[in-house]
This record gives C-alpha cells, structure tokens and sequence, in this order.
C-alpha cells in the first residue's frame, strides 16, 4: 500500500490494519502531517498543527502495539479537533485574537475520551470566530477553503473540521454544532456531520456560545465511524449538569440493516416552495426515492413555527447567552488584554480590540434582549416560541421516525458572498436551527453530487436520544450513494 | 420632635461550612492559605468549564431555611447575574433571582423582654467572588500602583437571608444578627464568623416619619462585628433625623461604615441602578428539592436554641436569662442536658456552666464536647458541691485537676492532698483558734466594734477558709469565729 493511500482510509480500517501489523501508527501519522503541511498553504483548515505532539504520540502508540496490549477502539487514528474544544498544554483560541495565546490547563471530556481510546490529536482546527459564522470567513487566523473548490467557503462554524476530513487530514474530526455548525460545513464538504441530541455529549470543555444550543459532534467519511467515534465521546459526564447519565446504545449495531420495512420517513411539506437550490430539491426527491424502495413509509409533516420562527426565536437566545459566555474575555485573568488608564478602560479597550465584528454584533444583540426593561419582550418571548417548536416537533415525531429535509438552502457558496450581509448569511441556516431549539439529533450528509462538481447535502432529523434511527436511514441510504470521499483542492480524489 | 423611627431591613451573607465549593471541587478551607491555590478552571472560570451544584450546599441551606419556617421551593433556579469586576472571573455570578431555594420566613428576637417576629423574605444560594489585594498603604484602592486578585474566595457557597423591613431598632439589628449566627451554628451550617468576613451584613435603613411616611432607603456597608453593626445603625439613625430636621431630603445610596472614624461615608449613588441582566443559567437545569427530602431533613433538624431555652425554662424551672446562657452554644446546651440527666442538681448544674465551665472553654478556645470528664463523675463533684462537702474554690481546683489528669473526682481530691470529707466540729473548731491568735489585733478591732460592715470577720473566714483547703463550710466558719470573739 502506498503511503498516500492512508490518507483515504477509514478509522476502522486503520484500527484494523495496526492491528494485522499492515502499517504503523508513526507511519500513517508521518503521512498525515506531510500532508497537512503541504495542504495548509491552500486550505487553512487548521490554526494549530500538532506535529510534535502527534508525532510522540505515534512513537509512544506504537510501543504499545509491539507490547501487545489492548488496543483502544480509535487506536492510532488521526483526528483534528475544532479549536474550541480544551486540550491540556495546547492553546485553544477559538478563532480569537482574545485567546491568541491562551494555553489551556485541562483538557475536553471528549478530548480526555478519543485519547483513551487511543486516538491522535494531529491539529485543532479553524473556525469561525468563537463558533459565530457559517463560512469560517470569520476566524482570526484567515478563512478555511473548501476542498471541493477553492473559490469556495468549507461553511461554518467547524469549516476547518469539516475541511480537514474531507481533504484527508484525519478520518474523523470533532466539530460544535450550535445552529448547524456541524451540519452545514458537513454539507459543503460532503461528509457525514452529527450533531447529537442537546445533553448526549459532555460540553466539559468546549469554549460556550449558547449553552443551552451547543454540542459538540463527529465528521467522518464513513457511517461506521460517525457510529465509532459517537461511542466514544458519547460517554456519560458528571461535569456537565446538562449532560445525561443514561446508558448509549451500541450505535455500530444500528448499522446492520438493509431495510427500513415498518420505519417512517417524514418530509417537509411544502419544501419545494422554500427558496431553495433546485439540485438539493432533486436529492431530496432522490433521497425519499431510496428510502422509500428500502420498504419505509413516506409521511408528510408540516414544520410551520420552526420554518417562521425558527430563525428570529434563535438569533434572541443564541446571542443572549452568547453576551453572557462571553463576558469573561476582559483582559484581566487571561487572554488578549491592552494596558491602560483605569479598570473601565481596561475592559473597553480588550474587549473592543479582542474580539471581531460578528462577535461584537451578537454581544451587542445578546446585551440588548437580556436588559431588564425588554427581557420579557425578547428573551422570554423567545423562550415561549421555543417551547412551541419542541412541541411541533414532538407532533411531527409521532408520525414519523426520522425528519428529511435539506441541510442548507444553497450549495457552497463563494468566498465572501455573504460577509456583507449578516440577515442573508443568516437564513443559510433556517433547517438547521429548528434542530439546536428542540435539542433533537441530526446528520447531514452528501446525497449526491452537484452538476458543478459540488457536493449536495440532506439532513435526517431524529427524536430525543434517536441518533439509532438516524444512523439506521442513513445507513439505507449510504448503501446506495457511497460513502464521502476524499477531494484536495478541486481535484477529485 | 423625635418621633422619626428608624426601619430596618438586612441582608446577610453566610459562607456555608461545605468542604467543596458550590460549583466544584475545590477546598473551601482557604483561610491562611497562598493565594490562588485553592481555584481549579471552574472557580477561575476558565473557559469551556461547567459549574455543577454542590447538593450538600442546597441541603444546608434548605436546613437554615426550615429552621426559620420559610417555604421551601421545591422548584428553584440558578440565574446569572453580570457585572464586570476583576474578583468576578466569569464576569457573572450565579446567583438566584426570581424562584429563590426558600421564602417567607421569620426568626423571632427578644428585645427588651419581649419577643419580636422578624420576617424573613428569602433565603438564597449563591457563589462567593475572590478577593482583591490593592497593592497600596493599607491596602487601600486609592493610590495603588497595581492589584492582585486572589481567587482561592472564589465560588465559596453564599447563603443569602433577606428579611423584611420589620426591624425597628440598631439594638434588635444586632439581637437579630445574633440570633442568626446562633442559628447557623446550631445548625453546623456554617461557622457565623463575622470578622474573618464568613457572616456579613448589609443594612438598609430609612426613617418613618410621624405621619407614617417612609423616608428613602440608605443602604450601609463595612460592618465588621456586632457592635460595628449597631453602631453603625446609630449613626445612620441619626445623620437621616439631622437631614430630616434641616429640611433636606435623604439621598438614596449607599454608605460605607468606617469603624474608626464611627462614622458612614457615602460610597455610590443607587440613582442608576445596574443592569445585571438576570438569566436562567442554561449550564444548570432547575434544581428539585422533592417534598421527602425536606421532610426528611425537617425530622433531621436538631432540636432549636429557643426549643431548648423554653424547655429549660418549663423543665428545669430556670430563669430566661440563665435558660438563654446556657441555650447560646449548642455544645453548652447538650452538655447541660448531660449533667441534669447524669444526676446533677439543675440549679448548681446551671450556676456551674455559665461561670467555671464558660470560663474554661472561652480560656482554651474549645467546645464543651472537649471536656472529656464523664457526665456522671461531673454530677458527683457538683453534687458535693449542693451539698457543701465541697466549697467552690476547692471544687474548682478539682475540676481543673479532672480535666487536667483526667482524673476522677476522689482521686482528683486526693491528688490536691484535700482530705474527701469536710472539716467541721472540733476539727475546724482547732483551726479557727489558731487562727484567730495569729491574728490578735483584729480579733481586737472587732470587739471594740470597729467593724460594722464585717468586713474584718470576712478577712478572718478567708483565712480559715484557706487553711482548710477550702473543706470547712464558709457558713459554720463564720458562726464559729462570732463565738469564740
């Protein structure tokens, strides 16, 4: 095998060929660092490359491997891990200039969970500024491209993740969804992205934008590691009061199946009116086709609040909390701080240099909601729209066992098309966001393939806790359409 | 003129003695120790890190509230509550707001001997900030080059007290206050120490005019003590009359209390209140204290010191004023209890505690379960102590000797060389002759009548009273040395 073909290789596959002594860890992760370095001139999918770290890790790894010992479900597999999720000793700087320098002192539950597990951290990955953005434009290290087309954005907020396993940096990445920032990136790059439901994965450690929204989830090219590194970080967490303490289910288990006999699929009624790409129509239409031959019953369901007020209810609590999260980047304990006068001025003059303009404009929405004279009108009001849409789709759920629906509204969109217009960027998240107000799972993956060369992405909506059901219509699907590949620049690999 | 009454509301902050603090793991055993090394990325607030609620916290808070008979909210919320300053690491305080852990409460005072019901509003849980050091003369913030900011203070469980403005004197301000910590402490909630800054006080008070009407509210800070705090109180009292009385009006403020100056000094203006932008903290679900465990912890509540007081009073028939000594520390209360059932008579018993024990535990700093000398081998050296086979001075070198040596009392009385019975009869009758030839002269003075106020009897008691060690009763002395003058 040549070295280059590691690159296209799945976790699993890599886990199984240490483990027949096909190759070794420092082998594939030399080979992952080569190529990141070649790449990161074009692509700027990550902030920090851990090469040294990496590398010892592999040495270290491979040690256990000529010992004998048990190997962990990720042994050896490189992963890049979005920059705002801690990892001990490595800076975490959320796409900021406000923690540019900021070297964490502990490491992600999740982070704590892939190394046991026996994965590498080989690179924390690009981002829009602290998770706000969904073209990555909006880091303060430079903006991610899109694999698939260089003239194009990778989406946002985890563009770097979704970036890095699409061009072969890792096979799996980790990424944070908080209004679609897992599912739209997965859907410009055309690989899998899961944003679980709100309370499966610890948040102990992700940098929050909106705590009551965020989570933190997998990219991968393959169903089987979305299901492998799901078990993985899925680990129950007492550090997270959100977090719960049920037992998880096998996920790999959901993936043995050829039929969807007895199984509801549920589609948007009226989508075909929404402003939307006309291809990501036809692979819905396509989707639908495939399930449908699989032996599931096709239903309706009508989504009309999350669909008309998904948006507004969200841009209230989303930078409400955000304006909270964020009060702590002040210059004072750690993080980007400029000297002055007195302590007002202190704050000013960090916060005002320390953070970029679309941080700035939900810190300013989110201060605005929560004042006490307008708290009622926005915020709680907010609240109540929230509740309704839960309820819409608990209704939608009693008819069917997974929601289909497009991911995002357009195809990847050129670099800089949306910078201009915030209220235009934000409606490239309209199915997206419903999902993060409910606390529901989605994944969104490549349905097929754009006439322009670009991938086209769906998104399965589950239940509460139904990542199983999600992975069992997807697994249908990936049956027929293949899983993502591997793309470097425009040149299809 | 001077009918403006003052009203008066407080707030108080206690520390409660959990090990961890209310949102981590970290010790909360932080006094004396280097700064800063008592914090872990929750209590530094570091980002990515997640606050989880200390249950021992809510079970003590709940415990306070039960004891003043507030209703506790089995639906309660954390919000968070913003404002920038360098002690408060994540730039908000989790803090409760509008569905506090209890309500509507009331603590009863006793001032002038009558019993006054203060209300309590609301009782709440909250984090407690870090602390700052100005790098200044007298660590003051004027002047200094540069603070330092220690956080080994910071996420301390608060339990926040609130009464309603039903107090109507700085004295009862204080009995309040005083209640309160005695409370805390029966309660082993927390250690009620105001001057290291565990039990703190805000007060808010404004005058009532004659006709009824409430003046503006002058909320006062920086009361250190009991008597800082009454002090204070006074002060205010009266600067609000003096205002009243020129005519002027009262500015809504606050006011620090400085402790040597006794005066208050105006620190900022409430006109513009802050915006602290309350939330419901998304990182901590609504918490639930279920009705068993509240009524479990109300079975589990020890018995109160005013229970204890009027049980005193109603069983052992003691005054008010003994039955609140001896009811003001818990162990002094148990131990009272101990030597009663141990078979001391209550009325030495009583007398016993509230001097020669108090002094000894005030003297070494320590709780009465450290007096390790069994209940009924105190009921014996207090009983012949009743009975007079002991006087007290000897009975306080036998004490002292048990406690020391941990003696029993016989031992303890041969040990001091004290003979076990008393000296009386023609035994003492030896001794007072002795005596009273050593001290002709006096014995002279007297018959000549130079003493009518007895005092030179008094001075020939003593010196028989120590010959004997103590062992002779002070009344059989007294007579013995009228007969023989």
């Amino acid at each position: 095998m040549k070295n280059s073909e590691f690159l296209k290789l799945s976790a699993l596959e890599l886990v199984e060929g240490y483990k027949k002594g096909d190759f070794t860890v420092s082998d594939v992760i030399e080979t992952a660092l080569e190529h990141i370095e070649v790449n990161e001139r074009n692509l700027n999918a990550l902030i920090t490359p851990l090469y040294e770290e990496a590398r010892s890790r592999s040495w270290m790894l491979d040690a256990a491997l000529a010992r004998g010992e048990e190997l962990g479900s990720l042994f050896g597999v490189p992963v890049v891990v979005k920059d705002n999720i801690t990892v001990d000793g490595v800076r975490t700087t959320c796409g900021s200039r406000m923690l540019e320098n900021w070297i964490s002192p502990y490491s992600a539950h999740v982070v704590e969970c892939l190394e046991r597990a026996g994965a590498v951290i080989i690179g924390k990955a690009n981002m829009d500024e602290f998770a706000m953005g969904s073209s990555t434009e909006f880091s303060a290290f430079g903006p991610a491209l899109n694999p698939w087309d260089l003239s194009r954005v990778p989406g946002g907020s985890s563009g770097g993740s979704a970036a890095s396993v699409v061009a072969g940096y890792a096979p799996i990445a980790l990424g944070s969804d908080t209004g679609g920032s897992i599912r739209q990136p997965a859907a410009f790059c055309g690989v899998y992205g899961l944003k679980p439901t709100y309370g499966l994965v610890s948040r102990f450690g992700l940098i929050a934008f909106a705590s009551s929204l965020d989570q933190i989830g997998p990219f991968a090219r393959s169903l089987k590691d979305v299901a492998a590194i799901l078990q993985v970080i899925s680990e129950p967490d007492a550090r997270d009061a959100t977090c719960a303490r049920k037992e998880r289910p096998n996920y790999a288990e959901f993936l043995n199946v050829t039929s969807l006999e007895g199984f509801k699929v549920g589609y948007l009624a009226g989508y075909e009116s929404l402003e939307i790409d006309d291809e990501i129509k036809r692979a819905i239409s396509q989707t639908i086709e495939i399930c449908k031959e699989a032996g599931a019953e096709i239903v309706e369901v009508d989504l009309p609040i999350s669909t008309r007020y998904g948006l507004p209810c969200y841009y209230t609590i989303a930078p409400a909390e955000a304006s909270s999260n964020l009060a702590r980047f002040d210059g004072v304990q750690y993080g980007f701080s400029v000297a002055a006068d007195d302590l007002k001025e202190l704050y000013l003059k960090s916060r005002g240099s320390g953070f970029g303009p679309e941080v700035k404009r939900r810190i300013l929405i989110g201060t605005f909601v929560l004042g006490s004279s307008r708290y009622d009108a926005y915020y709680l009001q907010a609240q109540k729209v929230r509740q309704l849409i839960i309820r819409e789709f608990n209704a939608a759920f009693s008819k069917a066992d997974v929601l289909l629906t497009p991911a995002t509204p357009t195809l990847p969109f050129k670099r800089g098309e949306k910078l201009t217009d915030p209220v235009k960027a934000y409606m490239a998240d309209l199915f997206t966001i419903p999902v993060n107000l409910a606390g529901l799972p989605a994944l969104s993956m490549r349905a097929s393939m754009s006439q322009s060369g670009l991938p086209v992405g769906v998104q399965l909506i589950g239940k509460k806790f139904g990542e199983g059901d999600i992975l069992k219509a997807a697994s249908v699907i990936e049956q027929v359409v293949g899983p993502a590949a591997t793309a470097l620049g425009g040149d299809r690999k | 003129m001077n009918e403006f009454i003052p009203v008066i509301g407080l707030e108080i902050h206690v520390q409660l003695s959990t090990k961890s603090k209310m949102f981590c793991s970290c010790s909360t055993d932080y006094i004396g120790a280097r700064p800063n090394s008592h914090v872990c990325p929750i209590c530094l607030g570091l980002p990515g890190s997640l606050p989880v609620i200390n249950e021992r916290a809510i079970m003590y808070a709940v415990r306070m509230a039960l004891a003043m008979r507030c209703k506790v909210n089995t639906h309660t919320v954390f919000h968070r509550k913003h404002y920038f300053y360098p002690d408060l690491p994540k730039a908000y305080q989790i803090s409760q707001y509008d569905l506090p852990l209890a309500v509507d409460g009331h603590l009863e005072v006793n001032d002038d001997e009558k019993a006054h019901k203060i209300r309590i509003q609301r009782l709440h849980l909250e984090e407690d900030a870090g602390k700052l050091v100005h790098a200044a003369i007298g660590g003051r913030l004027m002047g200094a080059d540069y603070s330092l900011v220690d956080y080994n203070r910071s996420g301390v469980p608060l339990m926040e007290i609130v009464t309603q403005p039903d107090i109507t004197s700085p004295k009862q301000a204080r009995e309040f206050v005083s209640r309160l910590r005695q409370l805390v402490r029966y309660l082993g909630v927390s250690d009620g120490d105001m001057e290291s800054g565990s039990l703190r006080v805000d007060a808010n008070i404004s005058i009532m005019e004659p006709g009824g009407k409430w003046g503006e509210k002058v909320e006062v800070k920086n009361m250190n003590s009991l008597k800082a705090l009454e002090r204070a109180l006074e002060y205010e009292y009266e600067r609000q009359k003096e205002v009243k009385s020129k005519g002027e009006t009262i500015v809504r403020e606050t006011r620090h209390w400085d402790d040597d100056s006794g005066k208050t000094v105006s620190s900022r203006s409430k006109e513009e209140a802050e915006d602290y932008r309350y939330f419901p903290d998304p990182d901590l679900p609504s918490l639930v204290v279920d009705e068993r465990t509240i009524v479990q912890l109300c079975k589990e509540l020890p018995e109160l010191p005013w229970e204890i007081r009027d049980r005193f009073i109603s069983d052992y028939g003691l005054s008010l004023e003994e039955a609140e000594v001896l009811t003001e520390r818990r162990d002094v209360a148990l131990l009272m209890d101990d030597l009663v059932k141990g078979g001391s008579p209550v009325k030495v018993a009583s007398n016993w505690i509230r001097t020669e024990i108090m002094r000894v535990l005030n003297e070494r700093a320590i709780s009465a379960e450290e007096i390790t000398i069994p209940s009924d081998e105190m009921a014996l050296l207090l009983s012949r102590i009743d009975r007079g086979d002991l006087s007290t001075t000897a009975a306080k070198e036998v004490f002292a000797m048990m406690l020391e040596k941990s003696l029993n009392v016989d031992d303890a009385i041969k040990a001091l060389g004290l003979s076990t019975g008393k000296l009386t009869g023609s035994d003492l009758e030896a001794i007072v002759v002795k005596v009273l030839s050593e001290n002709a002269e006096v014995v002279e003075e007297i018959k000549a009548g130079n003493d009518k106020k007895g005092k030179k009897v008094k001075f020939l008691q003593g010196i028989v009273m120590r010959e004997t060690k103590g062992q002779a009763d002070p009344k059989e002395v007294q007579s013995l040395i009228m007969s023989k003058i």
